[in-house]
């Protein structure tokens, strides 16, 4: 637990005008993707995820956290996620077309990464011990935003892998406490279950059964599972259940 | 011509010889053992009033069939398409077998059930993602896992599964993309060892469990039992090295860890 706290205040000591700078980028790339999209837009936003993705492999894990254990594996992880972003960009499939139907969630995602450190600031802790907005879990919900605005054929893959990391933070809930870690898990499960949606709505799959509403209904009890397990979880680390 | 049978007058021998030849392929393909092969399509052949005998290989069958009446035989080899394993073509293409020798069908009826019966949708990938994953956690629950490590192994199926689904999709020899989701779910699994998560050895294990060549497994060995010792042989070394590239991508997680093979 000291170890985390301390890795992440060196990474924040280090990296904070940096992580301005990737805010700034983001949220431009972001806003004109939203008002002027364009084909140079959104392959700077697809090669801006790949850099972004790296950042917290290379920087934040192999540099700043190489004294907690098995950092090297969760470097892989976002590695992973890297590379599939960078195959999705020189695929060219994933095109950035807004979806139009999930704006408001998005908008309320977006603003999670400025929230980590408010709830931070909230419990008590200071700059530079205290979350940051570009952190792997605030990358996360991030990348959750980008993917719900523009959900037109969505890699099942890439979604998976963030589901995963979400699984982790409710980890880091109820071992360390860290109650940050809520947002993500909150944001996740709607947003997977929307994703999956997405996925058996565009008809990827033809002539396969159940039917889609049969098939929707299966990913709603799912994520309702899913949902109550983790709220679970959540209420019992903080002593409530 | 005797109760049960089909007619059989309009149709010659090596049509219906084919049939009965791509009827036992698509038995066999879809993972049903010899004897049942056999037995399904002879069943099928009285119900023509042909004789057939069936040699059964690997990855062809060959499949002799002579006519009751004019004396008249055909041979036939024919490729086994590699397909996904089926209960319900099993089911279902048993039964037509029935239905045949009960003389419910003419030639043509059974030829148009057989084709309705092959192109029958198939399960949702994402329906197979959901339902394993469910299977895969409630194996850690068996074995004595938590909550939190059926979670682990949950997602960890999840992900293992949708690669193995698209990877074979994109046609990856399957030794490789056993090995490649071996080592995928098991990684995702190790968080509950990074995290020391308690049975966190038996969400790892489990992990990897919605891989094991199961049917091929069972196949093989009531093959072995029923005579069919060549071919029980080759579908149980088959899987066997299906359970190797598990094992090798288990390892991999594993030194990735520890550095060791052991927990």
């Amino acid at each position: 637990m000291e170890i985390f706290w301390k890795t992440i205040s060196n990474y924040n000591v280090s990296t904070w005008k940096i992580q301005v700078l990737i805010v700034l980028i983001a949220a431009v790339l972001t806003f004109r993707l939203y008002r002027r999209p364009s084909p140079f837009i959104k392959k700077a936003m697809m090669f801006f995820m790949v850099l972004l993705n790296l950042w917290v492999a290379v920087v934040y894990y192999f540099v700043y956290c190489s004294e907690r254990p098995y950092y090297y594996i969760f470097a892989a992880f976002w590695i992973v996620m890297a590379l599939i972003w960078c195959y999705e960009l020189i695929r060219g499939r994933y095109k950035f077309e807004r979806s139009y139907k999930y704006d408001k969630i998005s908008y309320l995602l977006y603003a999670v990464p400025f929230i980590y450190p408010l709830v931070s600031l909230g419990r008590g802790m200071h700059f530079p011990m205290m979350t940051s907005p570009v952190m792997p879990c605030t990358v996360v919900v991030f990348s959750l935003g980008v993917l719900m605005s523009f959900s037109k054929k969505i890699n099942l893959f890439l979604v998976l892998l963030l589901f995963h990391w979400a699984l982790l933070g409710i980890s880091k809930i109820y071992l360390y406490r860290i109650s940050e870690d809520i947002l993500l898990t909150i944001c996740t499960v709607p947003a997977i279950f929307l994703y999956i949606r997405e996925y058996i709505d565009s008809g990827v799959v033809v002539d396969s059964k159940p039917g889609v509403k049969a098939i929707n209904l299966l990913l709603l009890g799912t994520c309702g599972i899913i949902g109550v397990v983790f709220t679970y979880i959540i209420l019992k680390s903080f002593n409530i259940f | 011509m005797a109760k049960g049978e089909i007619s059989i007058n309009n149709n010659n021998l090596k049509s219906r010889a084919a049939f009965l030849s791509e009827y036992a392929a698509m038995l066999m393909g879809s993972g049903v053992h010899s004897s049942r092969v056999i037995r399904n399509t002879k069943r099928m052949g009285e119900a023509m009033s042909m004789e057939v005998i069936i040699s059964n290989f690997h990855k062809s069958l060959m499949l002799y069939a002579s006519d009751r009446s004019s004396g008249e035989s055909v041979n036939i080899l024919k490729e086994i398409p590699s397909l996904p394993i089926s209960f319900e073509i099993n089911t279902n293409l048993s039964r037509l077998s029935w239905e045949a020798y009960d003389g419910k069908l003419s030639f043509d009826e059974l030829k148009e059930r057989y084709r309705k019966l092959v192109a029958r949708p198939k399960l949702h990938p994402v329906v197979i993602l959901i339902l394993s994953s469910f299977a895969n956690a409630s194996f850690c629950a068996l074995f004595g896992g938590t909550w939190y490590s059926m979670g682990i192994v949950f997602s960890a199926t999840m992900i293992g599964m949708s690669s193995k689904q698209k990877l074979l999709s994109k046609g990856v020899n399957v030794f490789i993309v056993f090995a490649l989701c071996s080592f995928i779910a098991s990684i995702v699994a190790s968080t509950a060892v990074i995290f020391k998560l308690q049975t966190s050895d038996i969400a790892m294990a489990t992990s990897v469990l919605y891989l094991i060549p199961g049917v091929p497994l069972i196949n093989g060995f009531m093959d072995m039992m029923e005579g069919h010792v060549i071919l029980g042989m080759a579908r149980l070394i088959d899987a066997f090295l299906l359970v190797l590239c598990i094992a090798i991508g288990l390892s991999g997680t594993m030194m990735l860890l520890r550095n060791s093979l052991l927990l």
